[in-house]
């Protein structure tokens, strides 16, 4: 990919990420299962990016975490808390807006 | 227990030193990379390890992201570093060049002392002065920076910046500079006259002692009066012309000059005693300084250059 659309994509993603991890949580998730279910969806992520956006979700009370050591390898569970779910369905108003926006924008100078 | 996988841990965990969540921190990427190698490679060894980690990334970007980004000055500060240093340092120089003159001493605590002391004292002190005064200013950035505070600091215009400063200010400021870099080299070109160096370890000058040997003395002198006299015909012409050119063909000129006096062993450049092991040190900081002045003038060269290329851009 060229460096340039690279480096818009990862500026992107800073955003898009946050959504789609509050999205997933619904359920209870690991980390590596959620890398699989993104890449299964036709999304990358780099896995480097997704662990510190967990913590620093965590830290501000919008999942929670829970290590499960009943298997050989211990794994850490994340799920979303309520506030957390307030901050999704936020998010989410923002971002529909955003799509609506451009949507318009889009149409308007297909015209031109 | 895999040593790459260990090595790799213990690199980020010397990175996110200090950090009390540390260990989970690295459990968590230890569960992934072992899950991760076995469901893409069916089993864990050295080899496949490599590959996981190689595609997790360096160390130190990974552990980055777990720490928080303030920068030590912030963006919006960084110009005010060195002008903020140059002008400590303007203050600096000039109650030293006072001190050597009128061999008093001067106490501005914390942030300025100024012993009395001699011209060739003076050579050492200046350069220790600098990187004080750059730490000073740095600390004081850093500590606004990390209090958080939308801090204006004000902004002075003391030099000639690339296309912001108004053209009556120039003109006074060019005069100035003009009148004062004539009295400069005129006054240099007497002392060379009478004594051949300009560079005197005292002021005494019934029985004036030079730094350097006469030689070397001849050879800095014309240099340094060059160089000025360079900055007195550029300012001169800058009065009658904009042309960017004039920066640099003075800027160009200077760095042949400059270049001469590495022509000079330094080693048996002195005339003064100095104790046997200050000389390699004093070799060392004279070709140090010589190289960041060179450096500055070709920074104003390719600035110059720059502002050549952007006109014929423009036109």
């Amino acid at each position: 990919m060229d460096p340039e659309i690279s480096h818009f994509e990862t500026e992107m993603n800073r955003g898009f990420l946050q959504i789609l991890v509050l999205a997933m949580l619904e359920k209870d998730m690991y980390g590596y299962s959620m890398v699989r279910t993104i890449r299964d969806l036709g999304y990358e992520v780099e896995e480097n990016t997704l662990y510190p956006l967990l913590r620093r979700l965590e830290k501000n009370g919008w999942v929670k975490s829970k290590w499960d050591v009943s298997e050989d390898r211990p794994r850490k569970f994340y799920g979303i808390t309520e506030a957390g779910r307030g901050l999704r369905a936020e998010l989410l108003e923002i971002w529909k807006k955003q799509d609506q926006i451009l949507k318009h924008i889009l149409e308007e100078t297909s015209h031109v | 227990m895999f040593e790459k996988l260990e090595a790799y841990l213990e690199e980020i965990s010397h990175f996110l030193s200090g950090r009390e969540e540390r260990e989970e921190i690295l459990s968590e990427i230890r569960s992934h990379i072992l899950e991760k190698t076995e469901q893409e490679f069916g089993e864990a060894t050295e080899s496949s390890l490599a590959k996981v980690i190689a595609a997790y990334g360096p160390a130190r970007r990974v552990a980055e992201k777990y720490l928080d980004g303030r920068p030590i000055i912030a963006p919006a500060f960084k110009r005010f570093l060195f002008r903020y240093t140059a002008l400590l340092f303007g203050l600096h120089f000039i109650l030293t060049v006072v001190a050597v003159v009128s061999q008093e001493s001067f106490l501005m605590f914390p942030i300025v002392y100024v012993p009395s002391m001699g011209p060739f004292e003076a050579l050492f002190y200046l350069p220790m002065a600098f990187l004080f005064d750059l730490g000073v200013v740095t600390l004081v950035l850093y500590l606004i920076t990390q209090s958080k505070k939308d801090v204006k600091l004000p902004w002075p215009r003391f030099s000639v910046d690339l296309d912001e400063v108004k053209t009556s200010g120039r003109t006074i400021g060019r005069t100035i500079g003009l009148i004062l870099m004539t009295a400069l080299t005129g006054t240099a070109l007497y002392f060379y006259v009478q004594y051949r160096t300009i560079f005197f370890v005292n002021l005494d000058f019934a029985q004036h002692r030079p730094i350097f040997t006469p030689e070397a003395g001849q050879l800095y002198s014309l240099i340094l009066m060059g160089l000025w006299a360079l900055g007195t015909i550029s300012l001169a012409a800058k009065l009658v012309t904009p042309s960017p050119w004039v920066d640099a063909v003075e800027k160009g000129l200077s760095l042949v000059l400059l270049g001469l006096a590495f022509r000079q062993p330094l080693d048996t450049a002195l005339a003064v005693h100095l104790p046997e092991g200050l000389v390699p040190w004093f070799n060392l900081s004279l070709t140090i300084t010589l190289l960041v002045v060179c450096i500055f003038v070709a920074i104003d060269l390719i600035k110059a250059l720059v502002r050549i290329g952007r006109r014929r851009l423009a036109k």
